[in-house]
């Protein structure tokens, strides 16, 4: 989770390399997209599936891309909420980041 | 398990020789430990699947446990591992082509 930060053991810091650094931002962003896809696969099995058949049927298909779509916007919608909240709750940091 | 212990052995086993390998090269130079890393990494990813496919499809396809695991009940495992299989490769396939119509999709899931 989050991006691997890389200690080059002579001191010189993290960036001395940028096709490095370059690197290892995109093996994180690809890894965070595998965890994406595993989370929203758990998530829509649960949502969408009944009981297991001998193939998947258009009606689970179907729930299958709505759950994706949906769950995205329910992100974005979640993430505005938030933005908002954070506002005007004076305590929301001691509240729910400590 | 026996393959636990053996993999938390040989996870120290890693960590001593990376401890030993301080001089700034990095654990990458030997292309036998690289090697061994990754069958590793791979049984242990293995292992998480099997854990979390036992949780899924006892969940759909268990109901009161009885004295023996019924016909009824393995059909719907075999059913299950399939449909789950499946499903993974649909979601991956649905979110790959999302993430190309959508503008704010690495912002909004991916950070």
């Amino acid at each position: 989770e989050g991006s691997l930060t890389y200690t080059n053991m002579d001191g010189q810091g993290a960036t001395a390399d940028p096709q490095l650094q370059h690197f290892i931002e995109i093996e994180s962003q690809k890894q965070r997209f595998q965890q994406l896809v595993h989370q929203m696969t758990e998530v829509c099995w649960e949502k969408c599936m009944d009981k297991p058949g001998p193939k998947l049927d258009s009606r689970t298909e179907i729930c299958f891309v709505n759950c994706v779509e949906r769950f995205i916007d329910t992100s974005q919608f979640i993430l505005n909420r938030l933005e908002q909240t954070q506002k005007t709750r004076g305590s929301f940091s001691e509240t729910m980041l400590d």
